[in-house]
């Protein structure tokens, strides 16, 4: 059941990407019934296999990672109009399911080690935290996209595609305002369930959890108390993301395999 | 049966032509009740600046002589309104108005006012236009309707003015209730060269006017600067705006220079977050929107032409009825002349047996007529009823239900 949602789910987000990009290879939109509908289906028969799922090494959680992304991808057309977010959103879930398949998901669920619910909520959590700073991410680079080609007055698919600047702008602003709390909340429920808990936790685990919760801190602090915004704080969203990308794959390298997250 | 445009547009006649036959929705219930008291079953007076026309339901033969040589009359000696004009008919005819309403026939291909133009048509000539015209123009809203929900033909900005609000609206999520500084002559803050002027212009707007010199400052609050000053050299310069521009810590700012020459220093549009745009880029995206459009014209001239077939199959459906009911009546009439005339031959005949005569008249009779009928009745419903229902009022001299 969990390999046939997840199969399904890759189907579906396939064909959400094959939507979002078609207006860009030149071919007719499609309905926005369809843009909405495919990922929603995905996301739906997701959710079926996510909840199989022991959210325990790296493959449960890029398939709860991309799960999340779906969903807010589906939120920010819907609130902000910025089906372009699926430009980014799009391939990149059906990357990160692809990826929990190649590196194999359990096919039952099996008991999460020590902590138990509270453990669950940490875990799901700090994902959603990183769902939103990558969220930040894409309307930053979809703004400076669209920054660049209202400079250079090129007028093309970007320029007709993508939402007005102060739409990715304030999008950009809500994820990481969103955002912080979410991954403050995911950072204390690890530190209740490594010391309430007795669970134990790798240095990894606490390195990379504070970086993040420093990044997204700073990323916020720049734009709610120095009033960052616009093209600087979009390149302060994308270092933070890739700050935070980089660090979790160096971690990785120094400590390989699969059957822990870090 | 049948349905005519007579008229002029702006492939057809120049501005100066177009602009003489322009009619007030005032002069649309006179110069209709002249066109169809020259034989019509009714009419609509489609008027823009861009086309005057003339659809017409049953129109006679004099019908359009009579449209060109009222429209003449508007027009200077030695001129005839025919030379500018043209006259379509039936299926045409409705394909002609479908396209009109969808904008395919506009000057800027998919344009919207169009719609609203022949809604206005249909309404001031309303009591002038008959059942088939109302039936006719309802479905060219429909129509009109139809194109622009299911094809991209009226998406983008394909005017300047459109492409100036487009560009803005690239920039800043609702233009509502932003700060507008008009340099030159025209929203929320009017400077000018001559100050008077400026404030008169604002006085009208309900705006603020400012003089040149004050302007400059505004470029740190305004979100939207439109230039369009006849001064021959750029008046807007990166020494009087930079500092300005300087303290508005990071809100982007549309400038939109529509004068030629040009009003704003290019060096202007090198500022962080200052989009800069001339009257060329806004052309620019215009051309780039129309090209975009000309790509729907295929999908919206199959829905046109789906459309025409469904409304002529009404249209050809309702003529069937009366031209059937005379075909069937003078038969009938014809049967009963024969009958009575050979029985008049017959008079030794029991009254059984000129009843059985007469039954088999009947029988004979509705023998002849029923495949006639039940292929006209088909043809009509699958709207190929014209042609036949021409040649059977031709052939049986049907031709006074035309008169009636």
């Amino acid at each position: 059941m969990v390999l046939v949602s997840h199969l399904l789910a890759l189907g579906l987000y396939g064909l959400a990407t094959a939507f979002a990009v078609a207006p860009f290879a030149g071919l007719r939109p499609a309905p926005r019934a369809l843009t909405l509908g495919a990922p929603l289906a995905g996301a739906a028969v997701h959710v079926v296999g996510v909840a199989q799922l022991t959210p325990v090494g790296v493959a449960p959680v890029l398939s709860i990672l991309a799960l999340f992304l779906v969903l807010l991808q589906v939120v920010s057309e819907r609130v902000f109009r910025a089906s372009a977010v699926a430009l980014f959103t799009g391939p990149l879930a059906t990357g990160l399911v692809a990826l929990a398949l190649l590196i194999g998901l359990g096919p039952e669920a099996r008991p999460v080690v020590g902590g138990g619910r509270w453990s669950l909520l940490h875990i799901t959590i700090s994902i959603l935290g990183l769902a939103l700073l990558a969220l930040a991410f894409i309307a930053a680079a979809l703004y400076l996209l669209q920054f660049r080609e209202l400079k250079s007055k090129r007028f093309g698919q970007v320029f007709r595609l993508f939402p007005p600047l102060e739409r990715l702008d304030r999008l950009n602003h809500l994820s990481l305002v969103m955002g912080f709390p979410t991954v403050t909340l995911g950072v204390l429920l690890g530190f209740g369930v490594r010391y309430a808990g007795g669970v134990p936790v790798d240095a990894a685990q606490i390195v990379w959890g504070m970086l993040t919760w420093l990044v997204l801190g700073w990323a916020v602090g720049v734009r709610v108390v120095r009033h960052w915004a616009g093209r600087r704080a979009a390149f302060a969203s994308i270092a933070g993301f890739v700050a935070v990308v980089l660090v979790y794959l160096a971690l990785k390298l120094a400590a390989p395999g699969t059957e822990r997250f870090l | 049966m049948s349905i005519a445009v007579v008229g002029v547009n702006h492939r057809t006649a120049p501005l100066e032509v177009r602009e003489r036959f322009a009619h007030a929705p005032r002069e649309v219930p006179a110069a209709l009740a002249r066109v169809l008291s020259a034989g019509a079953g009714g009419g609509v007076l489609l008027s823009t600046c861009n086309r005057t026309e003339f659809y017409l339901a049953e129109p006679g033969d004099a019908i359009p002589a009579t449209v060109w040589a009222m429209l003449t009359e508007r027009l200077s000696e030695g001129r005839s309104a025919s030379e500018y004009g043209y006259l379509v008919r039936d299926r045409d005819a409705v394909r002609h108005l479908y396209r009109v309403s969808a904008g395919l026939d506009s000057m800027i291909l998919g344009e919207s006012q169009i719609q609203g133009q022949v809604r206005e048509a249909w309404e001031t000539s309303r009591s002038q236009a008959g059942p088939v015209l109302h039936r006719l123009f309802q479905s060219a809203l429909l129509v009109g309707a139809r194109v622009r929900s299911e094809t991209a033909l009226a998406a983008g900005a394909a005017s300047a003015p459109s492409a100036a609000v487009a560009l803005a609206g690239k920039i800043f999520n609702r233009l509502a209730g932003r700060a507008a500084l008009v340099l030159g002559a025209g929203v929320t803050l009017v400077a000018n060269r001559t100050y008077e002027r400026a404030r008169a212009v604002a006085e009208e707007l309900g705006a603020r006017a400012l003089t040149l010199d004050e302007a400059w400052e505004h470029f740190a609050s305004a979100d939207i600067v439109l230039t369009s000053t006849a001064a021959p050299h750029a008046v807007v310069t990166w020494e009087r705006v930079a500092p300005a521009i300087g303290r508005r810590g990071g809100r982007p700012l549309c400038i939109l220079d529509l004068a030629v020459p040009r009003d704003v220093e290019p060096a202007v549009g090198q500022l962080e977050n200052v989009f800069l745009y001339d009257i060329d880029d806004l052309q620019a995206v215009a051309a780039n929107a129309a090209t975009e459009r000309h790509h729907e014209v295929p999908a919206a001239e199959r829905i046109v032409s789906d459309e025409v077939e469904r409304f002529w199959a009404w249209y050809g459906g309702l003529a069937a009825v009366p031209v059937l009911k005379e075909f069937r009546g003078r038969l009938d009439d014809m049967r009963a002349a024969e009958l009575e005339r050979a029985l008049k031959r017959l008079a030794h005949l029991s009254p059984e047996d000129r009843a059985q005569v007469e039954q088999f008249s009947h029988a004979l009779l509705n023998k002849f007529l029923h495949h006639p009928t039940i292929a006209l009745k088909q043809a009509a419903q699958a709207g190929r009823g014209y042609g036949l229902l021409e040649s059977l009022k031709k052939l049986f001299g049907l031709e006074r239900l035309d008169d009636t």
